[in-house]
């Protein structure tokens, strides 16, 4: 009776997996041991027959049922077409780049203050075209008008 | 993308179509999923042994290589490169279900040398005679009655090609233990051929 090391080393000379030198011992002991040939005789036929009437099965279910699942998962998952995407990336610029024009349109178009002086203690001062702040300091009131 | 006619995408080849469907061609896809899903959904449930589960991960497979298309190169076959996707997902199912590292008693015995010596050697032609459907039925029908640990490394070797080596680092195993469960399973599969047939000439 062999070893289980040396069953496995048969085993392993049938699948092609023994180092070198000892594939050659395996080879040479080969002729003399009529066990070890029933062995590797067995081993490469029942290989041969399974490889050869590998089991096959057919999906249950019909094509179209199969794919449009898969189909589902995948547009779930997938990015934006690419001409959509270009073009939200671009807004994505876009967007932020209009904010800060319009800051700097707004800066730039600020007038400086105006300042005058009433004749009963109070300042109007003058932000823009479009509104003006009345401040009475004797009656601690500040009134913005907005035209 | 390419201007194409619909008609076209069953005659061609499995390379036109991948090449199409990197580029987002989803009707290409399409017809290699059609082409190939038996062959992919069999691998699963060769692994699984569920038909539910094999549906489930043949498509989730599927779903896979889609997103991974850019990465195939054309190393191996289209056919072959979404295999090894559905036996990974396999994989790691079976790892999650703890059901390929498990020590059962079974393998115990087997690792030690005990279940082995019980069983025949696999004898020359264990199943002559038989029709050749007949034939495929029963090695399904054997490889059923393996444990899923033993079912997958004679999976992972005889129809993936792996090596030992490949096998090991897969499953997450020695390779003592891909060789000991090797051939237990063959020698297990061997013996249930030979019950099959001894059952089909009473």
């Amino acid at each position: 009776m062999k070893s289980t090391e040396q069953l496995l080393d048969l085993q392993a000379y049938v699948d092609g997996e023994l180092p070198e030198e000892r594939r050659r011992q395996v080879e040479a002991a080969l002729p003399a041991d009529l066990n070890a040939q029933e062995l590797v005789t067995g081993l490469r036929q029942l290989g041969t027959l399974i490889r050869a009437y590998e089991p096959t099965a057919t999906v249950p279910v019909t094509r179209e049922f199969y794919w449009s699942q898969i189909r589902r998962q995948i547009e779930a998952e997938q990015p934006k077409a690419p001409a959509a995407s270009a073009a939200l990336g671009w807004l994505r610029w876009l967007i932020p780049a209009m904010g800060v024009a319009a800051v700097a349109v707004v800066v730039s178009t600020q007038q400086t203050p105006r300042e005058i002086t009433l004749a009963g203690g109070g300042d109007v001062t003058v932000v823009d075209v479009s509104s003006t702040v009345f401040r009475s300091e004797s009656d601690g009131v500040t009134v913005h008008w907005i035209q | 993308m390419p201007v194409s006619v619909k008609n076209d995408y069953p005659s061609e080849a499995d390379e036109t179509l991948v090449k199409w469907a990197q580029q987002g061609d989803t009707e290409a896809f399409e017809q290699l999923v059609f082409r190939h899903r038996d062959k992919i959904y069999a691998r699963a449930l060769m692994m699984m042994r569920n038909e539910d589960q094999a549906l489930e991960y043949s498509q989730e497979a599927w779903v896979k290589s889609w997103q991974r298309l850019v990465q195939f190169q054309g190393d191996s076959s289209f056919a072959t490169w979404v295999t090894r996707i559905v036996i990974n997902l396999c994989l790691d199912q079976l790892r999650r279900q703890k059901r390929v590292r498990t020590e059962s008693i079974e393998a115990m015995e087997e690792e030690s040398g005990g279940v082995e010596r019980q069983l025949p050697a696999p004898e020359s032609n264990p199943t002559a005679g038989l029709e050749q459907d007949e034939l495929r039925r029963r090695i399904d029908e054997a490889l059923g009655k393996l444990t899923d640990a033993h079912r997958t490394v004679v999976v992972l070797h005889e129809f993936e090609g792996l090596e030992y080596k490949e096998i090991a680092k897969r499953i997450g195993i020695s390779i003592g233990t891909v060789m000991s469960r090797l051939f237990y399973a063959r020698r297990r599969l061997a013996f249930l051929l030979q019950s099959l047939k001894r059952e089909r000439s009473e």
